[in-house]
């Protein structure tokens, strides 16, 4: 019988740090980056808060519209995912093309020329024409749906045979088969690289500053462009933006214990 | 005895993997509360030959035909014909997301449309049978081997088959639960449910079954009563094998 007690791990890249299980004392780089940050944030705008405490209020704004854009990709790119995992196991042919064909272009163009293309060159064709939030959601959300794809099949591809073997033998189809009995234990597998990813496409959102989308970065650079205290301003956004991946990776590492404490069951 | 009595029909089954001839020309009837034990040496086809029967392996030529239906036909629902096929494995997989319960009731609710009561009332029922009605809340991990394949057993049952097949059913398990799951399957056979079980159980053999049968590389070799097998084998590869198992 097949030990199920270590499953398989999905190593994805571009995702912050996750705290590895033995960093348990107090004294480790999570803590040091995280307290570091929020440190520096306190130092800095009590010794100059007519600049530093002026551009972090200015951020806030920023903050909700990055969590908009993150979180709507995240959804999207789950569901295109799954759909493209489905088809990159798939028996058919041409769905298991069309998917790996679809994971292979994705993943070789930048997103940055994505975001471009679907705003600006997309933007040619009367019907095509997306607004900014729109079109940065319908980019990331593409390309990391490709990314989630990979996630998907690895996470499908780690559930013994005979699990699916039993549900068809009780007379169930492929898809009941797929969704009651290989999908939910397959969360298991699939969940610790899907917040990895999260936090990487959080990351990743800055670029959709380039549409004018008003997220962290775009909110800095208008502050900036006023007032031409640059280093101020990216001091500041960057410390945003780590106490926020930080605050993220925690999350995922104690979802990850908790998925370990049910391997038991 | 017709052939059309049958509740099982193998005909001239050709299955290949590769350029290996897993079954080479399979013709076997088994009619309605008839137990048939199916032995043979590992990577002799056995095993091939039981999940042919509800289509889990796809043949290559031949007829597989189960109470009147061509499993390969394309124009029958599989998965129906599969709701009278319960099926047990070597390695139990039982669902580890549900509860004991959950693995029973799952099934019925869904294919069945049995309410959560009536669903429950069956699973309760066919847990009290392979006596593990205690363990009803609990995930199959915490079970022992004997206790998961019991489970098994009921969770097929749960969907009222018609046919039970048993593939190795005690192979994975400590030689102290063997009997625990053979138990079950006696009783099962007691009352008179049609079953076709791979197994190397010698005992089991001699006690339940109406027909033995021995395969090797792929072909049905012989076919018998236990007497007629453990007393006299008539081929020198089965007379080889009994001997280097009793």
């Amino acid at each position: 019988m097949v030990d199920k007690s270590h499953p398989i791990n999905i190593v994805v890249g571009d995702g912050a740090a996750i705290p590895v299980k033995k960093d348990k004392g107090l004294v480790n780089a999570w803590s040091i980056s995280f307290f570091g940050a929020i440190g520096c944030i306190i130092y800095l705008c009590l010794s100059d808060p007519d600049m530093y405490w002026e551009v972090l209020k200015f951020l806030p704004d920023g903050i909700l519209v990055t969590f908009q854009v993150t979180i709507f990709s995240i959804m999207l790119s789950l569901v295109i995912g799954l759909f493209t995992g489905l088809g990159r196991i798939s028996d058919n042919k041409i769905i298991n093309t069309i998917a790996s064909t679809y994971v292979e272009v994705v993943r070789g163009i930048p997103l940055l020329v994505q975001l471009f293309y679907i705003y600006y060159a997309l933007g040619r064709f009367k019907y095509l024409q997306i607004s900014e939030l729109p079109s940065a959601i319908i980019a990331m959300g593409v390309c990391y749906g490709a990314y989630m794809g990979e996630v998907f099949r690895a996470g499908i591809a780690s559930i013994d045979k005979g699990q699916g073997e039993a549900a068809r033998s009780l007379g169930f189809n492929k898809t009941q088969t797929m969704f009651m009995v290989i999908l939910p234990q397959a969360w298991k597998t699939i969940l610790p690289p899907v917040g990895n990813e999260f936090i990487a496409l959080l990351k990743d959102s800055s670029l959709v500053s380039i549409l004018a989308v008003a997220d962290i970065l775009r909110r800095g650079r208008e502050f900036a462009s006023v007032t031409f205290s640059y280093f101020e301003t990216y001091t500041m956004v960057a410390l945003v933006y780590l106490v926020i991946t930080l605050m993220l990776s925690k999350a995922v590492s104690k979802m990850e214990e908790r998925l370990n404490y049910y391997e038991g069951y | 005895m017709k052939a059309t009595d049958a509740i099982i029909q193998i005909k001239d089954v050709y299955k290949y993997f590769g350029q290996l001839c897993a079954l080479d020309n399979i013709n076997l009837d088994i009619v309605p509360g008839e137990k048939v034990v199916v032995i043979g040496p590992s990577g002799s086809g056995k095993s091939t030959m039981l999940r042919a029967i509800n289509r889990l392996e796809e043949i290559n030529k031949g007829q597989i035909i189960i109470d009147g239906k061509d499993i390969n036909d394309k124009d029958n629902d599989i998965n129906a014909i599969r709701q009278e096929l319960g099926m047990v494995f070597q390695s139990f997989n039982l669902f580890p997301h549900k509860t004991v319960l959950g693995n029973l009731m799952m099934a019925p609710m869904k294919l069945k449309k049995l309410s959560k009561d009536q669903a429950e009332k069956v699973a309760m029922e066919l847990l009290h049978k392979v006596g593990i009605s205690e363990k009803a809340h609990a995930y199959p991990k915490m079970l022992s081997g004997g206790q998961q394949q019991r489970v098994a057993i009921a969770r097929a049952l749960a969907m009222t088959p018609k046919i039970m097949l048993f593939d190795e059913p005690t192979s994975a398990l400590d030689p102290e639960m063997i009997g625990e799951v053979l138990d079950v399957m006696v009783n099962l056979a007691k009352e008179g449910m049609t079953m076709v079980c791979v197994t190397h159980e010698m005992g089991f053999a001699r006690e339940v079954a109406d027909k033995v049968i021995f395969m090797d590389k792929g072909k049905i070799i012989e076919t018998g009563t236990p007497e007629h097998f453990f007393n006299a084998p008539e081929h020198d590869r089965t007379k080889l094998f009994l001997s280097q198992i009793l």
